[in-house]
């Protein structure tokens, strides 16, 4: 593998077709009373249709799947993200990133890099990671 | 909720206490993820969400009742800072700390009013050291 710099950009990972079923596995892990992840007519009393919203964490999950599929399952250090649109069921998202710097701290090699999860080409999530290079 | 009693959450303590990731909850978070488990023990770092909420001693729940929000609609994300000390493990007692860092009184552009709800949560492993650090920022709309 070539050594990782700056511009480079992050392989991106999809996840394809957002599943309610999995949001509804979430709520029950998570137990989280929020119904907007499991009841479609809550949904709809907020004028947003009658899709319901992933999880949060979920979408912030794409980005970490990305981001230990290019470098390996220990190498997140730090994911700061801000949240945009809700990403509904059914939805087609994609993780993207790409490498904002290259430093070594402590003998390991530490790339900061800036994400999105894009639906439509437009961010419905973006931050920044720090990742240790494999 | 009044202006001063929003003020008044910061400062706020949660119990505190020690929790562990279990096999069958992390293959589930990771299932729910999209992508292949993770070797060796690793737990996905989706975890970070939940399990520091209630290895601390808290809920979602609890949480919105504290912030005295309830129903669809009432909570936002506006952003989470997660930072990794050690990669998180299976079957391993670790320590949660944790409380309310921040609260805000704010407007949107179009005039409605929502209060800013930044809490945070230590982890250490059984030998004290730092494992990982959350600071959630939620959006309480009045």
């Amino acid at each position: 593998m070539s050594a990782v710099q700056p511009g480079d950009t992050i392989p991106p990972w999809t996840m394809a077709d957002v599943d309610p079923q999995r949001m509804k596995t979430m709520a029950a892990v998570l137990r989280d009373p929020y119904p907007v992840h499991w009841d479609r007519s809550a949904v709809a009393s907020l004028g947003l249709g009658e899709r319901v919203i992933n999880q949060g964490p979920l979408n912030l999950s794409y980005l970490a799947n990305m981001l230990m599929a290019w470098q390996g399952p220990t190498s997140v250090r730090r994911l700061t993200v801000s949240f945009g649109p809700p990403v509904l069921d059914h939805d087609h998202v994609v993780a993207t990133g790409s490498v904002v710097s290259v430093d070594e701290v402590d003998g390991a090699r530490l790339a900061t890099c800036e994400l999105a999860l894009e639906r439509d080409g437009r961010a419905v999530v973006s931050g920044t990671a720090v990742v240790e290079l494999s | 909720m009044t202006e001063d009693e929003l003020a008044a959450l910061v400062g706020h303590r949660f119990p505190g206490g020690t929790r562990t990731i279990e096999h069958w909850e992390n293959w589930l978070l990771t299932d729910c993820t999209g992508r292949e488990q993770l070797p060796d023990g690793l737990v996905h770092p989706i975890a970070l969400f939940h399990v520091p909420i209630q290895g601390a001693g808290t809920s979602i729940a609890e949480l919105f009742e504290l912030g005295q929000v309830e129903g669809a609609g009432s909570v936002g994300l506006d952003g989470y800072d997660w930072e990794y000390f050690q990669p998180l493990r299976e079957e391993l007692e670790y320590r949660f700390d944790g409380g309310v860092v921040e609260t805000e009184r704010c407007r949107t552009d179009a005039g409605a009013e929502y209060d800013r709800f930044v809490f945070s949560i230590e982890l250490s492993d059984p030998g004290g050291e730092p494992v990982a650090r959350i600071t959630n920022h939620w959006r309480l709309r009045r």
